[in-house]
């Protein structure tokens, strides 16, 4: 490089400078990967503790939903540490440029433009709204109840993260990841559903039913393009086919309690 | 399916058959006002996007044209249908720029993305015929809208693509002269197969792997490939320069056909 960068074409600090930005730009993607990992772990944990209130009467949901919450208190430490790591850096950086190597491995060899973390942030975001939805998560001026929808700027309360930003560049939650983890656990109440029949549960179908029918009613009003959230809302309508052959079942049996 | 429908005999419906929405009747959703802030803002973003995309897609467009018209002389017609261009262009950028504000500046990064490359493209020849040098990415950045970022993944994926640019300009000006462009100066020779392999060894020594498979890393294994063709393909023509110029009579043109199609092709 030494001759022909005496020519004067090339001025060799462009590439050193270069060569600087490329090694910081991983570096930071180092240091958000380590805290993801973590993310992700305890991400599986709520998951898992949330999971047991498929076998669980209503009744009985009290130490499942104080299992996820414990959990989930773990989840909010994480996003913080991701919060203040992540608002050193433009907060669209590494959610537009980044291929989250990880998952390629698991997916199909075609790059995933998943962002760095939008992954994991919206898994914590279903935690935290199906915990809210089962009875879990008390706010200051919201009392715990079960069948409540948490919004996304209550999410953000919990989280302890703002939400929808737009005047300033931090790390926040945005609306699609809000809709898509809702998605998520329209996916989960469909579940929930046989499973609460299986129980011996005839009630919780019905208010489920008509939860999910108010969101899909929501959802129905966006446009959306063609992008992962239109891929994925297109789903909710089998969610609510499937609750509604549940509360026909019951109905057509007279189970519907009165 | 009308005497099946027949249970649920409440349901209101238009003359064609369609239940009629329930939404205006007995019970809305109460999550509608949430879910209608959330469309007028996803409404904005996506407007934002398209004015983006076909923002990018005209500066590319206008790219393209000015690295066609740019030639080692630059006649005056030239350079004025250039400058109105840039300047055409200059109005492009200037009216997304506020779309690229703030936050808004990497939230649209993919977007835009690919009209600033081509972007780097032309003013990094149009910077070369002139100075004979690499712009820098202060120069190149501080010749775009304040908010609008220029990455370091652009410029590199533009300054890529001015080496296939400089091989098609050092192809011609052979083809059409004999001779390698380039200046005479107090140091030397400096002609424009020296610039390319300065860019060549340059691009080689960065190192990327630490990239992986995202932004820069992505593109760059190809990229790199089709520079070094284009290298070579200077290098070969220069050869042949040295190896038959001396037999050619003066104003006799090359087989301009074949060789001008096949890097055009390229």
């Amino acid at each position: 490089m030494a001759s022909s960068s005496e020519s004067g074409m090339v001025n060799a600090r462009i590439f050193e400078d270069l060569q600087t930005k490329i090694d910081e730009d991983a570096e930071v993607r180092e240091q958000i990967r380590a805290i993801l990992q973590t993310l992700e772990r305890q991400g599986r944990h709520a998951q898992s503790a949330l999971s047991r209130a498929h076998s669980t009467p209503a009744a009985n949901l009290q130490p499942v939903i104080a299992a996820a919450e414990s959990s989930i208190k773990e989840q909010i430490e994480s996003i913080r540490t991701l919060s203040s790591v992540a608002s050193n850096f433009p907060y669209y950086k590494y959610i537009s440029t980044a291929t989250v190597i990880v998952y390629v491995k698991f997916s199909s060899p075609i790059y995933r433009y998943n962002g760095l973390w939008t992954r994991e942030v919206q898994n914590v975001i279903f935690a935290v709204l199906l915990c809210g939805w089962l009875g879990g998560l008390p706010m200051k001026d919201k009392a715990a109840e079960p069948g409540r929808l948490l919004t996304i700027e209550e999410v953000g309360e919990i989280l302890n993260v703002p939400v929808n930003l737009k005047d300033r560049d931090a790390f926040h939650i945005s609306i699609e990841e809000y809709l898509q983890s809702l998605i998520s656990l329209i996916d989960e109440l469909a579940r929930l559903a046989v499973n609460s029949v299986t129980l011996g549960d005839y009630q919780r179908p019905l208010q489920i039913s008509q939860f999910v029918k108010d969101l899909h009613a929501g959802f129905q009003i966006l446009n959306l393009k063609n992008d992962s959230l239109r891929r994925r809302s297109d789903s909710i309508k089998y969610s609510v086919k499937k609750i509604e052959d549940i509360v026909y079942d019951l109905s057509l049996r007279n189970l519907v309690p009165k | 399916m009308s005497t099946k429908a027949s249970p649920m005999s409440g349901v209101k419906r238009h003359h064609d058959g369609i239940q009629k929405e329930k939404g205006a009747g007995a019970s809305p959703s109460p999550f509608m006002p949430m879910f209608e802030t959330f469309r007028d803002e996803l409404d904005e973003h996506h407007d934002r996007r398209e004015r983006i995309i076909k923002a990018s897609r005209d500066i590319t467009a206008a790219s393209k044209k000015i690295v066609r018209s740019l030639k080692s002389e630059i006649p005056a017609k030239i350079l004025s249908e250039v400058q109105e261009r840039s300047v055409a262009m200059q109005n492009q950028f200037e009216s997304i720029a506020p779309d690229l504000a703030g936050l808004n500046a990497w939230r649209y990064q993919r977007q835009i993305s690919g009209g600033i490359q081509e972007y780097m493209e032309a003013i990094s020849f149009q910077h070369y015929l002139r100075h004979q040098s690499l712009i820098t990415i202060e120069e190149a950045a501080k010749s775009l809208p304040a908010t609008i970022i220029l990455t370091a993944d652009d410029y590199v994926l533009g300054i890529f693509d001015l080496v296939g640019e400089l091989m098609r300009f050092a192809i011609t000006t052979i083809a059409t002269t004999g001779a390698l462009p380039g200046t005479q100066s107090s140091s030397g020779e400096h002609n424009v197969l020296e610039d390319l392999r300065a860019l060549r060894t340059s691009f080689e020594a960065l190192d990327t792997t630490s990239c992986g498979g995202t932004g820069l890393g992505k593109d760059v294994g190809k990229k790199m490939e089709v520079m070094k063709t284009c290298v070579e393909k200077v290098e070969t023509a220069v050869y042949g320069l040295t190896i038959r110029g001396s037999e050619r009579p003066k104003g006799w043109i090359p087989d301009l056909g074949d060789q001008a199609v096949a890097v055009e092709s390229y």
